[in-house]
């Protein structure tokens, strides 16, 4: 809205937000972080880290208990017929067509629907639109669900696990479709995944939750950049100037990631960690510090 | 065609709802025919008892008085059974409209994540409420009028052939406003406990008891209603000589020779209205379009604080 021009603009932008449910342990509790407009954001955590939730919030579903998110400039909800949200099970009423689904997409998108992609996506699968919902596979559920996202023309795609149930062609061809897709438009995507190839041929951006907040955000680049794997024959004392997140003796030597702190000591290999390993070390290690990227700080997150 | 178009173009095209009541009628077609086939049905029912049903218990009143009605010769008593049948079908009606409104309206599709999958097209979840009450009310209100208006063509022409008892008296102060609301009411416990319960089984269970308790204020089942029981309905029945002469009923049931000998050829009978009617109808509208109301109120509080506004 405001946005000046060293300040990209912000998708989305949460700030100490939290949900609990009843009295059961908190999903989210202090998740700050800020999306930019037009990033693919890969969505990443363990299980029960509250990806869902965040996603369920941000598209106007449940109502946070702490904090604020804003999307797309104003509150969640408030600009529904701009935001696209798929859900972890790929929710469709099971009697009507896929014709008739489509046609329900139209009626409840008047502003912004556009029928020919909704129909392209789904004639891409090969699915006879005379079909009844009940009848379908997970695979083509899912192909008829992300037509429905697509064809709204969403400027933010919230998409809880899309391909979780896709075989790994459809999965490809049906990224494809979506990777294309928001690039053509500069749709914001923030996608939630375990499948980490998936995420590191799409997304450009990563957040990565643990304990209900947000502990790696960041352009995938940058956050790459900012570690280092190291392996040499020192002792973890030898890089205690620089963050370690993960150590592992191999042999005689010692394998680490780090976040360098100045220039590595003599004696130690480096390499840039791939995203799989950035990811997995800062899955086993939780007590890792959180790091975000500038762009992906909020505001109210550099004071804290 | 143009007009949709420049509808569509409007930024804040959520004014226009034409496409949401289509989808409700869509998902929901298989109860609207229900409800239709329930509406033709039974108007059809009560066209025929207001029509060629009635002939023989008319036949048996006019010559043997209301002793020809409850002799039970020929189908003359089944016709006063006959015709509280729309009324049950119609109480039927009103629990099936509970159940759905509980069962598949609202909780199935929590359940199922159908609602939210609504919610997150261009539609708020409360306009999305507002569809799913509106659309089946207008059906109700529709279908319930019809079917009230016939009964009442129905009760004054022929009232007179119903065996006295609880039966008329209970038909009489029932039928009305109320018949109408009554299903309202159903509608709208069965969205408030759908949304509270947010699966189908439970809701379906709930919804119905909820109703069970509107049947039985409706019925006067209550203890505190004592006060409230239907009032005495009187009807007056008449014999008529050959030379017009009104004289009391002689009592020869179908003895022709006795009717002879009294020189009697005709009679009638009729239920006389009763001053308490519209006080009580009204009295029992207003108290369960106020408990819709509430109802209603409610469900959109609930939903407000479970979902996102917007």
């Amino acid at each position: 809205m405001s946005s000046t021009s060293s300040t990209p603009a912000v998708a989305m932008e949460a700030s100490g937000l939290g949900k609990r449910y009843g009295r059961r342990a908190a999903a989210l509790d202090g998740c700050s972080f800020r999306l930019p407009t037009g990033r693919i954001s890969a969505l990443v955590g363990p299980n029960g880290a509250g990806k869902s939730t965040l996603l369920a919030i941000a598209a106007g579903l449940l109502h946070p208990t702490a904090g604020t998110l804003t999307v797309l400039g104003g509150a969640p909800g408030e600009a529904r017929d701009r935001v696209a949200y798929l859900a972890q099970n790929k929710p469709l009423y099971p009697q009507l067509t896929i014709a008739e689904t489509l046609r329900m997409g139209a009626e409840l998108n008047p502003a912004r629907w556009d029928a020919a992609r909704a129909a392209r996506i789904v004639e891409q699968g090969d699915l006879d639109p005379k079909s009844r919902i009940r009848g379908l596979s997970g695979g083509q559920r899912t192909r008829v669900a992300l037509a429905l996202a697509l064809g709204k023309r969403p400027d933010l795609m919230l998409l809880d696990e899309p391909m979780a149930d896709l075989d790994p062609l459809a999965r490809h061809e049906l990224m494809g479709t979506l990777m294309a897709d928001a690039a053509e438009r500069g749709t914001t995507v923030l996608m939630s995944s375990h499948i980490v190839a998936e995420l590191a041929d799409a997304c450009d951006h990563l957040l990565l939750l643990g304990g209900g907040r947000v502990r790696l955000g960041g352009g995938i680049d940058d956050l790459l950049a900012a570690h280092t794997l190291v392996t040499g024959r020192g002792t973890p004392a030898d890089l205690a100037a620089h963050t370690v997140i993960e150590s592992r003796t191999a042999g005689r030597g010692l394998t680490a990631l780090i976040r360098r702190d100045g220039p590595v000591g003599e004696g130690w290999a480096t390499e840039e960690p791939s995203l799989e390993e950035l990811l997995l070390a800062h899955l086993r290690a939780p007590e890792a510090p959180a790091l975000l990227t500038p762009g992906t700080t909020a505001p109210e997150a550099v004071t804290a | 065609m143009s007009a949709a178009a420049v509808l569509e173009a409007t930024p804040t095209s959520a004014r226009t709802p034409r496409g949401l009541i289509h989808t409700v009628l869509r998902l929901h077609r298989g109860a609207l025919w229900i409800w239709l086939a329930f509406v033709t049905a039974t108007a059809g029912f009560l066209l025929w008892l207001l029509g060629p049903g009635a002939d023989t218990a008319q036949r048996a009143l006019e010559s043997y008085g209301y002793s020809g009605l409850i002799m039970a010769n020929g189908s003359a008593d089944e016709y006063s059974s006959l015709f509280y049948y729309p009324d049950t079908l119609i109480t039927l009606a009103s629990f099936a409209v509970a159940l759905f409104a509980g069962g598949p309206l609202i909780a199935r599709e929590l359940e199922s994540g159908t609602a939210q999958l609504a919610w997150t097209q261009s539609v708020s979840p409360a306009r999305w409420l507002t569809a799913k009450l509106a659309v089946p009310a207008a059906f109700i209100v529709l279908g319930t009028t019809l079917l009230t208006v016939l009964y009442h063509q129905l009760w004054a022409a022929h009232s007179d052939l119903l065996i006295a008892g609880i039966g008329p008296r209970s038909l009489y102060f029932s039928l009305g406003p109320a018949t109408v609301a009554a299903p309202l009411l159903g509608l709208a416990l069965g969205a408030l406990i759908g949304l509270t319960a947010r699966r189908t089984l439970p809701a379906l269970a709930f919804s119905g008891f909820a109703y069970f308790l509107v049947y039985a204020f409706r019925g006067n089942h209550w203890p505190f209603q004592g006060r409230y029981q239907q009032p005495e309905l009187s009807s007056r029945s008449r014999a008529f000589t050959s030379a017009g002469t009104e004289i009391r009923d002689p009592g020869c049931y179908d003895d022709k020779a006795c009717l002879a000998q009294h020189d009697v050829v005709r009679f009638t009978r009729e239920y006389l209205p009763s001053s308490d009617y519209w006080p009580r109808q009204l009295l029992e509208t207003g108290v369960l379009l106020a408990l819709t109301a509430v109802a209603v109120a409610l469900a959109f509080g609930l939903l407000r604080r479970r979902a996102a506004t917007g």
